[in-house]
């Protein structure tokens, strides 16, 4: 047996080369709601399902299911489409079934839906396209053809043996070459370089009734719903009428400029015929537009709910969970997603420069007194423990030339370089969001005389009425980013991420910066996008960022996490409203982080108790702060910490 | 050529008159904007991934212009291969010792300038900072190289050109070459080949056949698509001609593409195994 946890890290590796872009490997578990089935391959337009276990004995079998998964892409399996289809095989378009709409059903439904039975249909079409698909990874991926030939006969030997159409069929896809004598030929067809997806469907009218007379045929659950490659085509559909639509916007304001540019020098002349018609056509493009609009929305919106949010743009990485309760990791039970920040627009970044201002001074000579790490070797100095040879024999070259001669003839290794690499984990739950005093109830009294607001004593008040009320995340942000500026000028390498999540199965981890980006006004914007999101999973976030830390190979690594209270999420422990679990789960992976030498450190802004902090981080490794002002003197206590071991 | 002395020829240079033509594949309109650019004696840049093939373009062109009698001097190329303990002593010369006598001896660079060869400054951005100084002297309408031990102003040989390249995926923003540096060259930007001439590459230069080369070819455009995850720059071209190599050598072809490939461009496991799978599917 081989798990797909041994080998899914390579193996999403594999298929990004392959299919040119990231694709996420997940369980064929962990798709969306009814879909869900541990034993299916599946793919989504951005993840490919697989089984968490295979009865083989190396990976070689999860490459092939990756590549005939990769083959439906390479083919254009989900391009079809069934107009053009009907236009190919010259057939009439047959009268659509009431049901049927050709705006929400996949065009493979259509294509399904004009046989008496429909799951007949999408289950003999399924089996020729896998047929078609395999010759495809054979000839693409020749050395991949023994790998295939090994999986087939393992379904070959587990398939009971059987003289009805289907399991004759099945028998012949996975390459049993005698069965389906009679239609051979006709499925030989399919394997040569020139069949495309409409020569599967022509054999699938042609084929039809052959199967159609299956007595012993019972269709299982999975064949009477729609399969996931109607879900694919339709999802490659929605990318076509999403670029329809751009191409649309893109005419319509063109024409709306001519029409504009029209009336400019038009200007006072009455209507006439020709500028009617322009706003007719403008009229018929507009609601053209719109109802494609609409449709790609309603479309989305069918799509999010049967395949789940889209995550295309993200990575993602699954990590262990530790249960206290049962004293055991629940392996590979997190799924972490990572994406960059996309900042919306330019954001208010001046804020954020004057809080550099004022503290970094006061923070850089705090973290200045962490030691220097990192040796390197000095040349060209005046005493050291080995000759520099060029020095020297420059200074013999000048002496002979009668030049006076560098006397600076050494190399030593000095402590030169801080080899430091720091992460912040900024916690960006929804409780961040709350104001760090509540706003007092306004008073009531409206007798007080009113004021004039024309005498300068009354400015200040005046000018900012509307201030936001100053939130946990403004502090963790500005602390955060002080802290950073500091590093920044200390020359030191630091990374800065966000997390929040909803659930096990995402965690979202939000990059405003790696460690080998420089702090510049793009990272800025970043961390001003940092807003508060939804819940507070810290295990994963902080075992992908000691991911992070490690392999960024720095001699000193520090991780510092930003919070404002208890980690917390729907499913973190059996109990909801349970701290235990989540506290247990992040202290455990601090610990992790101390094992792998990294130092950790929790800031948190938080009123409430501190005790579970005691609990959770390990001795002096935590600091409260209410405000800014608090800082830098917390921060004597980090670099305590850090220079008395 | 003093002989015998071991500072005499440094051993980061190689010069040569290019004996036979060196195998070149143009991609684009590279060698006409090169011949165009010795016409006018202006400088070049080039720029590209590592083994994508900037050093044989230089030796292609040193051998096309000599052919053409623009090129007279012997060598007619000059490579320097830059390092970080590369100084402008070592390119312009040294005083050296010879007996009892304290002798001048013209570096790389000098010997070019005075010779009228193509002076090839190959990595140039590793060498140190110093070496800009005598770059710019001689890259623009000056045509000069200061020697300042010496006390000499060499007026660079009417047939001299000075050509660098030099590699912007995996320097570090540190050693960046600086814009004063980079506008006074014509810059020709350098890329793996595309699939059908990099299979044509292979073969030719691996002497295997074409299906090998092909799948070499088809194993590179895969890889590179990982070039985010550690290695910036890819499988190069170098690299699937070394594999080509092997094979034709006699060593099975998916253990030449680990010794050749694999093991070449990264170190991370995950990253390996999945190369490794890469290549072990599409060889034959």
């Amino acid at each position: 047996m081989i798990a797909l946890e041994q080998v899914e890290e390579s193996l999403a590796l594999f298929a990004e080369g392959l299919a040119g872009r990231y694709i996420h490997i997940k369980t064929s578990g962990e798709q969306a709601g009814e879909r869900s089935d541990p034993l299916r391959t599946e793919q989504s337009a951005e993840a490919i399902y697989l089984p968490e276990e295979l009865p083989s004995a190396d990976r070689s079998t999860y490459l092939v299911l990756v590549l005939q998964q990769l083959g439906y892409r390479e083919c254009g399996t989900f391009a079809f489409n069934y107009r053009a289809w009907c236009e190919y095989a010259r057939r009439e378009l047959p009268p659509q079934k009431p049901h049927v709409q050709p705006d929400r059903d996949s065009d493979f439904t259509r294509l399904f839906d004009t046989f008496a039975n429909p799951a007949v249909a999408r289950r003999l079409f399924l089996l020729l396209e896998e047929l078609r698909i395999n010759a495809h990874v054979r000839r693409a991926y020749p050395g991949a053809a023994h790998y295939l030939d090994e999986w087939q006969s393992l379904l070959l030997s587990a398939q009971v043996p059987s003289e009805a159409p289907f399991d004759l069929l099945t028998a012949f896809v996975n390459g049993d070459r005698e069965a389906c004598s009679g239609i051979r030929d006709d499925l030989m067809a399919l394997e040569s370089l020139s069949a495309n997806v409409f020569t599967t469907a022509d054999l699938l009218v042609r084929l039809y009734p052959h199967f159609y007379h299956d007595r012993d045929l019972v269709l299982d659950a999975i064949n009477a719903e729609v399969s996931g490659t109607e879900w694919m085509q339709r999802e490659a559909r929605l990318e076509d009428w999403k670029d329809d639509l751009e191409e649309k916007s893109r005419q319509l304001l063109a024409m709306e400029m001519l029409q504009a540019e029209d009336a400019l020098l038009r200007d006072g002349d009455e209507l006439d015929g020709e500028t009617r018609d322009t706003s007719q056509t403008l009229y018929a493009m507009k609601n053209e537009r719109d109802n494609l609009a609409r449709r790609v929305e309603m479309e989305r919106a069918a799509l999010r709910y049967a395949v789940g949010i889209p995550k295309g743009h993200t990575r993602s990485f699954r990590y262990d969970e530790w249960n206290w309760l049962e004293h055991r990791y629940l392996k590979r039970y997190c799924r972490l997603y990572e994406e960059r920040i996309q900042p919306e627009g330019a954001a208010d970044v001046e804020a954020l420069r004057k809080v550099i201002r004022q503290w970094r001074a006061q923070v850089k000579s705090q973290l200045a007194q962490l030691k220097p790490m990192g040796l390197q070797r000095v040349f060209r100095v005046h005493d050291g423990d080995e000759l520099d040879l060029n020095a020297v024999l420059n200074a013999r070259h000048d002496i002979r030339a009668g030049i006076s001669p560098d006397e600076r003839t050494y190399s030593r290794r000095d402590r030169v370089q801080r080899d430091i690499c720091a992460a912040f984990l900024v916690d960006l739950s929804a409780s961040t969001d709350d104001p760090i005093n509540p706003p007092e109830p306004a008073p009531e009294d409206t007798d007080e005389e009113i004021p004039n607001l024309r005498d300068p004593y009354y400015e200040p008040i005046d000018a900012e009425p509307q201030e936001e009320p100053r939130k946990i995340i403004h502090i963790q942000r500005e602390a955060m980013l002080v802290m950073a500026s500091a590093l920044d000028v200390l020359g030191d390498s630091f990374g800065i991420y966000g997390f929040s999540g909803y659930g096990h199965d995402c965690v979202e981890y939000f990059v405003a910066k790696e460690p080998d980006e420089a702090l510049n006004l793009q990272v800025l914007n970043n961390i001003a996008a940092m807003q508060p999101k939804r819940s507070t999973r810290m295990g994963p976030a902080i075992r992908h960022t000691i991911t992070k830390l490690v392999s960024a190979g720095q001699s000193m690594k520090i991780l510092i996490v930003l919070s404002d209270g208890f980690p917390q999420d729907c499913d973190y422990g059996p109990i909801r409203g349970d701290h235990e679990y989540g506290l247990q789960d992040t202290a455990r992976a601090l610990a992790e982080a101390a094992n792998k030498g990294i130092e950790t450190f929790c800031i948190t802004v938080d009123r409430s108790e501190h005790d579970y902090l005691k609990r959770m981080c390990p001795d002096a490794r935590y600091l409260i702060i209410d405000e800014m002002e608090d800082l830098p003197e917390a921060l004597t206590k980090v670099y305590t910490t850090l220079t008395l071991r | 050529m003093l002989a015998g002395n071991p500072f005499s020829d440094n051993f980061m240079t190689s010069s040569f008159r290019v004996p036979a033509e060196p195998y070149y594949l143009p991609v684009g309109d590279e060698i006409d904007v090169f011949e165009a650019a010795y016409a006018a004696r202006l400088p070049v840049l080039l720029k590209g991934p590592t083994g994508c093939g900037k050093t044989r373009f230089v030796e292609h062109m040193a051998w096309r212009l000599e052919r053409a009698g623009a090129l007279t001097a012997d060598p007619s190329l000059i490579t320097i291969s830059c390092h970080e303990d590369l100084t402008a002593t070592d390119l312009v010369g040294r005083y050296l010792l010879m007996g009892d006598e304290t002798v001048w001896r013209d570096g790389p660079l000098t010997r070019a300038v005075r010779s009228g060869a193509i002076c090839y400054l190959d990595e140039i951005v590793e060498a140190r900072k110093d070496t800009t100084v005598l770059i710019h002297s001689l890259s623009d309408h000056r045509r000069l190289l200061p020697i300042d031990k010496t006390g000499e102003l060499v007026h660079a040989h009417p047939d001299f050109l000075l050509v660098m390249s030099y590699n912007p995926g995996y320097q570090s923003v540190l050693k960046d070459l600086k814009p004063s540096t980079r506008q006074r060259f014509v810059s020709i930007e350098f890329d793996y080949p595309a699939f059908e001439k990099e299979a044509e590459i292979i073969a030719h230069e691996s002497g295997t056949d074409q299906t090998i080369a092909e799948r070499l070819a088809t194993v590179a455009s895969r890889v590179r698509n990982l070039r985010d995850h550690g290695f910036e720059e890819g499988v190069s071209t170098r690299l699937l001609i070394y594999t080509g190599q092997l094979i034709s050598q006699g060593i099975a072809p998916r253990r030449a593409g680990e010794l050749a490939i694999t093991t070449a461009i990264s170190d991370d496991r995950a990253v390996q195994e999945a190369v490794r799978d890469i290549i072990d599917v599409i060889l034959p």
